[in-house]
């Protein structure tokens, strides 16, 4: 039996790490649990209707990831416009947010509420930041938080504001940081932002589109990849996994390892190897949590509904979380041009009473709620189909990290085991970051590289490794420097001396002018000065006070100068700053 | 606040700013030369029978200042001078202050 490499998987992250193993002579293997390939980004059809599960925009900062797609599909990507709104309170709100839409949906009396308790957040924060709902707090307060935030986060995640920890919004809004948004002022117009908002790329035929080439590619270049084919048991041996069980249509094989890239859930993988982890291993896998979700998928009998790509549904009276329009996001995901498909997803736990209702039941409800939003009025709904995408997204909870840490000391161990992708590392990365936990991986494998793929996402080294374009590498290495360079204080204590020592001088000589002129009566009007400098008069010794007096009197001038300008410095920081972090948050359900 | 947030407001208003003691002498001067000619015109062109008795005391320092216009363009001249010296001597000395409290984190802006 020849050992091969194993990639469990074939999903982004799987996918992308074969085609480079294939590319390299290496013949991997890939067993997919599922019947079609794509994993999280996968593409399901009925009756020639294309569906998209969650909605993938193809957009990246990593230049081999964006090769890697252009190579792949090449004409076959679409640029597509981009419009999505929030429905909250019978209102369709633009989105990103802007104040005065927003403002005037809410009506003059909730839009008052809204100021007030942004002012008193903004005046009286919390003083640290642990939760998603003190984090948003402090930024935009509280009752925009009820309002726009807690109940979509709610419904994504399925748990309180209050235990989500801060660290995600964190993490996700880290592609279009503060950092970059800053930087983006001084250093170049922020374009890159400016097209992921107002336009996107998406494949004729949906992401899956993506996948299925690259399992093709896969296959002409003496790799495998096997649908419906579950690996079931990581035999392993001292710190080898030396094979895997794979159980295809109930028959199971044993399959040789040379090495295993696994993409599945860490938790089902941890609960598969054999002999088991250490118990304390076991028992942190099985506190890692999911969510999940299923996409009603509607028909409905009109050639267009509403021109969004996407609508978030805040409003807590219906179920549904988002709505996608998939022939807004490319007309030939709908095969007759008079047909609209939509697809409701519904965030849910595997096993909730969402999840185990049937499929009439479902297509029931999403019809319903349509019509009660109002987006369906005068069409009809002709048919439709359910599909259940379990552990969509790993719970960032106030257990995960520790639990998290307890795994990674123990996967580190196994030297030829490695983990990729969103489930593979229970990270809440896109696909573009999957896709680079993929391409990293191999080159640890084939390469001798050292790369740290629970560190991917975060650590910027990993980003230069394959080829992050400038903003998010160089030009923020360098950024630090270039805001001290734009911010730079004036030194108090020095113009205070300086200024001081200056106006000192100047006093004393024209005091002694003033006395080696003499006359009658010597500097009159000078000798006012002694009004506010006690004992000053236009004499030699008054000479010495006044250098004294001036230079008091010049060193608070300078000194409160400097610091005059320092605050007026830092107060327009804090609004550039302001400013960009608004720019962020308008945008944050993007990265829900 | 997330931890780059810390970071980036750690890196304001930290480097000194050190200054150009030419551009400052040249600002000042002119600041002090235009505000003296304008404020002898002023007067100048108000009239009266004793023309600015107390802005015309600056004759004890400017020679040949008076209140004409001859007089504000010699006065122009006289608080340049000044001017140019003070704003020098204020930012070499703020330079070197700048430099000897804190010597390897100044740059020039």
């Amino acid at each position: 039996m020849t050992a091969r490499v194993i990639v469990i998987g074939a999903g982004p992250a799987g996918l992308t790490a074969a085609r480079e193993l294939a590319r390299q002579g290496l013949s991997p293997v890939v067993f997919e649990r599922g019947s079609i390939v794509g994993g999280l980004a996968r593409t399901e059809t009925y009756r020639g209707f294309h569906f998209d599960m969650g909605g993938h925009r193809f957009f990246t900062k990593v230049e081999e990831v964006q090769k890697l797609w252009r190579e792949v599909l090449g004409e076959e990507f679409l640029r597509r416009p981009r419009l999505s709104r929030i429905y909250y309170r019978g209102h369709f709100f633009k989105y990103p947010l802007k104040p005065l839409d927003a403002l005037a949906g809410l009506g003059a009396r909730e839009a008052a509420h809204v100021i007030g308790s942004y002012l008193w957040w903004q005046v009286f924060p919390h003083e640290r930041e642990e939760t998603f709902e003190e984090w948003v707090t402090n930024r935009f307060g509280r009752r925009l938080f009820e309002v726009f935030f807690k109940s979509y986060t709610e419904k994504v995640w399925g748990i309180p504001c209050s235990t989500l920890r801060a660290e995600w919004a964190a993490q996700r809004i880290k592609d279009l940081s503060l950092r970059s948004a800053i930087v983006g002022m001084f250093l170049k117009p922020q374009t890159t932002v400016k097209t992921l908002i107002e336009e996107f790329d998406y494949p004729r035929l949906g992401p899956g589109m993506m996948w299925r080439s690259v399992a093709e590619e896969i296959r002409k270049l003496d790799g495998s990849v096997r649908l419906d084919s579950e690996v079931i048991e990581l035999r392993r041996s001292g710190r080898r996994v030396e094979s895997v069980v794979v159980s295809t249509d109930g028959v199971e094989e044993v399959v040789a390892a040379a090495h295993v890239l696994s993409s599945m859930p860490v938790r089902a993988l941890i609960e598969r190897l054999s002999p088991p982890a250490p118990p304390p291993v076991v028992e942190a896998a099985r506190r890692l949590a999911y969510r999940d979700f299923l996409t009603v998928c509607l028909i409905v009998d009109a050639p267009a509904l509403f021109p969004d790509n996407w609508i978030y549904v805040h409003a807590p009276e219906v179920k549904v979380g988002r709505i996608q329009n998939f022939k807004n996001w490319s007309p030939d995901m709908v095969p007759d041009p008079g047909k609209t498909s939509l697809g409701l997803e519904y965030f849910c736990h595997e096993g909730d009473a969402l999840w185990r209702m049937s499929d009439a039941e479902l297509i029931r409800l999403g019809t319903e709620e349509l019509e009660r939003i109002g987006l369906i009025r005068g069409a009809s709904v002709l048919d439709g189909c359910v599909f259940r995408v379990p552990k969509a997204y790993p719970v960032y909870d106030p257990e995960y990290r520790q639990s998290l840490a307890t795994i990674r000391a123990f996967m580190d161990d196994l030297e030829n085991l490695q983990t990729i992708g969103r489930n593979g590392l229970h990270r809440y990365d896109n696909q573009d970051h999957a896709m680079v936990t993929g391409l990293l991986a191999v080159r640890n494998l084939t390469h001798g590289e050292h790369h740290d793929l629970w560190e991917v996402n975060t650590d910027p080294e990993y980003h230069e490794a394959v080829g992050v374009e400038a903003p998010a590498a160089a030009a923020l290495a360098a950024m630090e420097g270039r805001i001290a360079e734009i911010f730079p204080r004036i030194d108090g204590v020095a113009l205070g001396a300086s200024a001081g020592a200056v106006s000192g001088v100047l006093l004393a000589l024209a005091t002694l002018i003033l006395v080696l002129k003499g006359g009658a009566v010597i500097g009159p009007h000078l000798g006012l000065l002694g009004q506010f400098f006690p004992g000053y008069d236009v004499t030699a010794r008054g000479s010495l006070l006044g250098l004294v007096y001036g230079f008091a009197a010049g060193f608070v001038g300078g000194w409160g100068f400097a610091a005059l300008r320092n605050i007026t410095l830092l107060l327009s920081f804090a609004v550039l700053r302001r400013r960009a972090q608004l720019g962020l948050l308008k945008r944050l359900f993007e990265f829900i | 606040m997330a931890r780059t947030e810390r970071e980036l407001e750690a890196v304001v208003l930290v480097r000194a700013i050190r200054l150009n003691a030419v551009v400052a002498g040249l600002v000042t001067g002119l600041m002090a030369g235009l505000a003296l000619f304008i404020a002898t015109n002023w007067l100048v062109l108000k009239g009266g029978s004793v023309v600015g008795p107390h802005l015309v005391l600056l004759n004890q320092f400017f020679i040949g200042y008076r209140m004409t216009f001859l007089g504000s363009l010699i006065g122009f001249a006289w608080a340049f001078a000044v001017g140019f010296v003070a704003g020098f001597a204020v930012v070499r000395i703020y330079n070197l202050l700048v430099d000897l409290r804190s010597p390897r984190r100044t740059g020039r802006a």
